[in-house]
């Protein structure tokens, strides 16, 4: 894999998508003009076919139109993302993480000391680890505004299934998300996401009323939802890019296409045996989290590519390896595996002189 | 001659403000490559903490292998004189190599005394060997990785000292070119911390 590539191909990739948002953003403005002017241009003709008038549009009411929609988006937005820079550490408090403990358990302790190491190869500041401790499910996020509240949380089912190794790909992966403001991003864009939603609403709430907000109402929910499903769209494009980038980031960092190639290919045993009985009560079914997760949980139907914020276990293996690979079986580690089977001792030598 | 003047004396600002500020830009980046060589430093340390640990605890199960233990704790002995001597003149290449030197050595008695652990299970299982076997598996992780994160703050620093515009102020002001750490440096120090017995 060659990583340096994947990771420009990626941020360029997310570049256009955000530039699309935009560009979705003012479409839904003008649809919602669009369709009003429509409403306005029926209701004329039916006017004027009874009465002898001619309506003109009213006073401002392209202002007024621009205005309220980009009103509800931008509010909308605001509100939404206002809520969810409460913080990484509530949001894994909220589906039910505790903090790691190093000193009681041994898989923890791994956990919290390869999470230090990749801080140093990253060089990033260091999240706070937390476990959800009733996961059975090899699975991982990370959450955060910025450095100060960011967290990294792993499920029990990793801790005890993978090795030191594809841990330290797993942590990787989050530390990724993390350094490049994925979390932050991702954040943002279901802010925006919630206010197209609204606009849609909106719409909603003036149909209700009946008699002519029947028609306006009708116009405005027509734009609105086509702006969200856009949104949507192109909030789970933008995620899938940066989950291609974080992957190549782990495979960078670790210098090991088997660490989170590993995981992956474990994952997708898990998916095949169903063994994920534990998952509905774990918290980690949130749909606060679902594109935050390592894997999301998988979701059907013709058009779930279009929508999934992740792309296919699949996929990220066989941009990983270079070629596809079949699933890996679990393996419960016990707790000094790969304590033992630690490679040589790293040496040092220097050559030349330090600054 | 007053519009010349002035032309001259706004290229000459425009020339200074310019080196000044690709001056800073090298500063700062030299000043990473220091940090990036204490995070080094700090690794080593926990290295040479963890050591007696080890050792007090692993002694309880291998009374027979006193030597193993011995060399161990003269290696790090030998680590941390080195290491005080490298911080006390952090820019001598030779205390830099003596350096070097030592923590081969200690990694080396490191390797063989885990390699002796292999042989005793009860020593395997025991809680604290595994805490602090963990232990030093990060410490060596996490000093592969400072060595990786100092590398690359050589390469960003050298990238800019020797690229055009900056290469003429790096040039001017006696910037030399920082050199990376390298795995090893012989086929000498290559084989030495293989275990063997």
């Amino acid at each position: 894999m060659r990583f340096f590539d994947h990771q420009q191909a990626a941020r360029a990739e997310t570049r256009r998508l955000l530039l699309a948002f935009v560009l979705a953003v003012i479409l839904l403005v003008a649809a919602v003009h669009g369709a009003l002017v429509l409403a306005w241009l029926l209701l004329a003709a039916f006017i004027s076919a009874l009465l002898p008038v001619s309506l003109s549009f009213p006073t401002g009411f392209l202002a007024v139109n621009v205005g309220v929609s980009l009103l509800l988006v931008l509010g909308g937005w605001w509100v939404e993302t206002s809520q969810l820079r409460a913080g990484g550490l509530r949001l894994a408090q909220r589906v039910g993480a505790r903090e790691a403990r190093p000193s009681v358990s041994q898989v923890e302790q791994r956990f919290c000391n390869v999470l230090d190491e990749l801080c140093i190869a990253g060089g990033v500041a260091r999240p706070q680890p937390v476990v959800l401790a009733r996961a059975d499910a090899i699975n991982a996020f990370a959450a955060g505004w910025d450095e100060h509240d960011a967290v990294i949380a792993v499920t029990q089912g990793a801790l005890d299934q993978l090795t030191r190794e594809e841990l330290q790909g797993m942590v990787a992966h989050e530390l990724s998300h993390l350094r490049e403001g994925d979390t932050r991003l991702k954040m943002q864009l279901a802010g925006m996401v919630y206010g197209l939603e609204l606009v849609y609403n909106f719409g909603d709430t003036v149909r209700e009323r009946g008699g002519l907000g029947t028609l306006f109402g009708s116009a405005i929910m027509g734009a609105g939802f086509a702006g969200w499903l856009a949104g949507r769209m192109l909030k789970a494009a933008v995620s899938r890019q940066r989950e291609f980038l974080a992957d190549a980031r782990a495979v960078q960092w670790t210098r090991s296409r088997d660490g989170l190639g590993g995981v992956l290919r474990k994952v997708m045993t898990q998916r095949r045996d169903g063994a994920m009985q534990r998952l509905g009560r774990s918290g980690i079914d949130h749909p606060a989290l679902q594109h935050m997760l390592l894997v999301e949980a998988g979701a059907d139907g013709p058009w779930a590519d279009w929508f999934a914020s992740h792309p296919t276990l699949a996929q990220r293996v066989r941009r990983i390896y270079g070629r596809p690979m079949g699933p890996l079986p679990l393996a419960p580690q016990p707790d000094n595996s790969a304590i033992f089977a630690a490679g040589p001792f790293s040496e040092l030598a220097f050559d030349g002189k330090a600054p | 001659m007053m519009i010349l003047t002035w032309g001259l004396l706004i290229v000459v600002a425009v020339l200074l403000v310019w080196g000044v500020a690709i001056y800073n830009r090298l500063v700062q980046l030299r000043n990473r490559i220091a940090n990036a060589f204490g995070q080094i430093d700090v690794q080593l340390k926990r290295r040479h903490d963890l050591v007696p640990n080890l050792v007090e605890v692993a002694r309880a199960y291998l009374a027979h292998e006193s030597a193993t233990l011995e060399a161990v704790i003269r290696a790090r002995g030998q680590a941390q004189t080195a290491a005080a001597a490298a911080r006390a003149q952090p820019t001598s290449a030779a205390s830099i190599g003596a350096l070097a030197l030592a923590e081969n050595a200690l990694g080396g008695s490191l390797g063989r005394l885990m390699a002796v652990a292999e042989n005793y299970p009860d020593l395997k299982a025991d809680a604290t060997m595994k805490s602090l076997s963990e232990e030093l598996t990060s410490t060596e992780n996490r000093l592969g990785f400072a060595r990786q994160a100092y590398n690359d703050q050589v390469l960003d620093f050298n990238n800019e000292a020797t690229q055009f515009p900056d290469l003429i102020v790096a040039r001017l002001l006696g910037f030399a070119t920082a050199a990376m750490l390298e795995a090893t440096r012989n086929e000498a120090e290559r084989a030495a911390p293989q275990v063997r017995f």
